[in-house]
């Protein structure tokens, strides 16, 4: 199967600390992997090297065989790579519907385009259509900051998908979102794999959420890989467990 | 915008083209300093209310708008040509000026944009081969435009009314489009623009460089209104003033500059009877005003219209 990403023996240091200790793994075409690894592992940091968010100290990424370190976020995301936050991220300001908006308005036309053509971009339909897709659509209209917890991280993945990526990041999609809505999140991120055909790859603690979604999954500790592997097993292996759990 | 919204807007519009006809010259002379600054603060609360960068630099590019017209109005350009050269040439400088801000927020960026203002006022001071020192550049003609004089003091006020007019109209209609909602984002979520595909590098020196061409525009107005300039009008007291008339008019809020302006342009006019108080009531007003209402006179006056819409909605729904 084509390779997607490919991330080869990426460090990254702060200071004395070493969060990521080279690492290098693959993502196929059309996966869902799943990085697992308790607080402080170096998920989030490995996630902003390959993203461009931070400045590997050493290290490769490459998608589709082209070496992207060190391009910009802006870039990259161009290229059809896009990612969410661990952190709750939408502009709380703005209405749901000029959130998704925006997330797409850059990836056509040009500056000029933008600033003389129509408001909306030509937008309205695509976000109206996955406002649909993630049922927000009775909120359209209201302020993001509105939005209960859940309903905004449905909206951060909505506009981590607006553009069409082929490649998604997730930081902890499920972090914080009750199991109600936890189930709605995961449904939505299975329908629009399967319709795009796209590829993820999601940092996340939700033991069950990871179980049910990904197709391999890469434990991370101490910012090297200590397993790999289909998520059942995974699940098994004496080296995770006690990552876990300490000694 | 609200039905009841657009009814004050062109309340505003007649009492704005009436006025004239029944002030005094001096009356006019206040009410185009106004419209002057209005400019002025419509550049600053673009850059710094939507783009969310903080900059004290705004009086300096108005200085600089005026010096520009002041000084090649007597070379034979035309009113227009140095007019349009005010605007390209802060345009420029603001672009210069953005860097900055590329690497450092808030009160840093403040910081250096507080001593760009103190060098072009020591410039301004200390260049007198091309400005002329602290004697200033006198008598800045008002211009001819197509036959229309506009040297009389009304004549002037509706020139300076038109061309805010054009630059409302033309910032109204980049605040819609896409780059108001990058604008936007720039403020509330630089690092989640630019994983949504935005240039922030692009768009906040986009910020800072049509804000401070507005600031050039209005300078350029402003020399043939006062028809005196020197460094002094454009120290950092005039930046501090603009600042103020977009935190207290509604910073972020469209219309914000025009109360913003008007209340500083007015107030100190009105509170003449407290002779030498006046500005320690003005700062006091400020103080109280930014404690109670950080969204200003604007972000007041629509939490009072809430109120009492929701007022009027309860009165309705109970028996």
């Amino acid at each position: 199967m084509t390779v997607v990403l490919e991330v080869s023996n990426m460090r990254k240091t702060f200071g004395g600390i070493v969060a990521v200790d080279n690492v290098s793994f693959d993502v196929r075409a059309g996966e869902i992997l799943g990085i697992i690894g308790p607080n402080g592992s170096g998920k989030s940091t490995l996630f902003n090297c390959v993203l461009g968010q931070l400045q590997p100290s050493a290290g490769d990424v490459r998608i589709d065989g082209n070496l992207t370190t060190g391009m910009r976020p802006c870039d990259l995301n161009r290229l059809g790579v896009s990612r969410t936050f661990q952190l709750l991220q939408v502009f709380p300001q703005l209405s749901v519907r000029d959130n998704l908006i925006l997330a797409g308005q850059e990836h056509q036309g040009s500056m000029a385009s933008r600033l003389f053509g129509r408001a909306d971009a030509g937008l309205s339909d695509d976000a109206a259509r996955m406002i649909e897709f993630f049922r927000l659509s009775h909120l359209a209209g209201e302020q993001a900051g509105s939005l209960s917890y859940g309903q905004q991280k449905l909206l951060d993945a909505a506009m981590a998908f607006m553009a069409g990526p082929r490649l998604v990041l997730l930081d902890e999609p499920a972090g914080g979102v009750n199991l109600t809505m936890l189930g709605q999140l995961r449904e939505r991120l299975h329908a629009y794999h399967a319709e795009r055909s796209a590829t993820f790859v999601v940092i996340e603690h939700q033991m069950e959420f990871v179980m049910a979604l990904c197709t391999r999954v890469l434990v991370l500790a101490e910012g090297r890989i200590i397993a790999e592997g289909k998520p059942q097993d995974i699940r098994r292996d004496p080296i995770v467990i006690e990552a876990y759990l300490g000694h | 915008m609200t039905r009841f919204g657009w009814i004050l807007v062109a309340l505003a519009a007649v009492v704005a083209i009436a006025a004239p006809f029944f002030l005094k010259p001096f009356g006019i002379f206040l009410i185009s300093t106004w419209v002057v600054l209005t400019i002025a603060a419509i550049g600053l609360n673009l850059t710094l209310g939507y783009a969310g960068q903080i900059s004290l630099a705004q009086g300096a590019f108005v200085g600089i708008g005026a010096y520009t017209v002041a000084l090649l109005t007597p070379l034979g350009a035309p009113f227009p040509i140095a007019f349009v050269a005010a605007g390209l040439l802060c345009f420029a400088i603001g672009w210069v000026l953005g860097y900055p801000a590329l690497r450092v927020q808030h009160h840093y960026l403040a910081f250096v944009t507080l001593a760009f203002t103190t060098l072009v006022f020591l410039v301004l001071r200390n260049e007198e081969w091309l400005t002329n020192g602290i004697y200033g550049i006198t008598g800045t003609p008002r211009p001819d435009l197509l036959g229309w004089k506009t040297g009389g003091a009304r004549d002037f006020y509706f020139l300076c009314l038109g061309v805010l007019v054009v630059l409302s109209l033309a910032t109204w209609w980049m605040l819609r489009s896409p780059w108001g909602r990058a604008f936007v984002a720039l403020r509330e979520n630089p690092i989640r623009a630019l994983s949504l595909g935005l240039d922030t590098r692009r768009y906040t020196l986009m910020a800072f460089a049509i804000g401070s061409s507005l600031g050039g525009f209005s300078g350029a107005l402003y020399a043939p209104l006062v028809q005196f300039i020197e460094p002094n009008s454009f120290s950092l007291g005039l930046s501090f003033n603009l600042l103020l008339m977009v935190i207290v008019g509604g910073s972020g809020n469209f219309f914000g500059p025009f109360v913003g302006a008007l209340i500083a342009v007015l107030l100190p006019e009105w509170l003449r009877i407290t002779q030498g108080y006046y500005l320690i009531v003005y700062a006091a007003a400020v103080m109280v005003m930014m404690a109670f209402c950080p969204a200003g006179v604007l972000g007041l006056a629509e939490r009072a219209i809430r109120l009492v819409w929701r007022g009027d909605k309860a009165a309705g729904a109970s028996p």
